[in-house]
């Protein structure tokens, strides 16, 4: 098993994406979670190997939801789901602690070299 | 790896329909109360998810009409409420447009036709009242 990973995003065809490419790959999909305070329930419950956070989501966005995960945990491996335009909100998330980022729409071969990068690094660490 | 196309054309469709209505209920209120900071953002989230799932599916003209709305709705959560009746006009329009594409996803299975009039309206209106953000090239 290559990582636990909890998917945040509030639409299912995205959930759903993330977890058809990873699953093949050796990841487990410990939760998902479809706003950004549930992202950070189910972080402090589950404490996943590895979150994939969108940015644009109800109630919380991915962005301070990646601030109230490292507020308590400042090592956890959050990686951003960007979409085209937001370059500005994906630095500020980097700047925030997020390790990375992928960019909608999916390519899972750049997924999955992105999560691979950040679950090694986090080994190394 | 091969995903399962067919199954997010289903996904798309179903998401898309809800998505749509809410922007549908969130438009009217809109209309009775043009600074509803919760509908504002309601349909801004829905642009944006929209836009995302058509871009997965290489539906380019929905993802590029969904995506007019969005940086809209942006301009009108900067501003805080939606300007006037030609610009609330302009988001009723685009909400038409984007039923008509997915309507047209549902009947076809295939990418519709671009609607660049609706495009322009929208981006029209938007550059008129807010500041394009810096654009930074990340890689």
């Amino acid at each position: 098993m290559k990582g636990r990973v909890l998917i945040a995003d509030d639409a299912s065809f995205m959930r759903q994406m993330i977890r058809e490419i990873i699953e093949p790959e050796g990841y487990e999909v410990v939760g998902e979670a479809t706003d950004g305070v549930e992202a950070v329930e189910q972080y402090e419950e589950l404490h996943p190997d590895l979150v994939t956070m969108d940015i644009v989501m109800p109630k919380r966005s991915g962005i301070d939801a990646v601030k109230g995960i490292l507020e308590k945990t400042p090592d956890a491996c959050v990686v951003m789901c960007s979409a085209l335009g937001q370059e500005t909100l994906v630095m500020e998330a980097l700047q925030a602690g997020a390790k990375d980022f992928i960019v909608k729409p999916f390519k899972p071969d750049n997924v999955l070299s992105t999560l691979q990068k950040v679950i090694e690094k986090k080994s190394e660490d | 790896m091969a995903l399962d196309m067919a199954k997010y054309r289903r996904l798309f469709l179903e998401e898309a329909a809800e998505h749509l209505s809410e922007i549908s209920t969130a438009l009217l209120a809109l209309e009775k109360e043009r600074g509803a900071t919760e509908e504002i953002d309601v349909i801004f989230r829905m642009a944006h998810s929209i836009k995302s799932m058509a871009a997965s599916l290489d539906y380019e003209s929905v993802a590029e009409l969904a995506h007019a709305l969005e940086d809209r709705m942006e301009g009108v959560r900067d501003r805080g409420a939606v300007a006037g009746d030609d610009e609330l006009q302009s988001l009723f329009q685009g909400l038409e447009g984007l039923e008509a594409m997915v309507g047209e996803v549902r009947e076809s299975g295939e990418a519709p036709a671009a609607r660049p009039e609706l495009v322009a309206s929208l981006r029209a209106a938007a550059d008129a009242r807010t500041e394009p953000p810096e654009k930074k090239v990340l890689r």
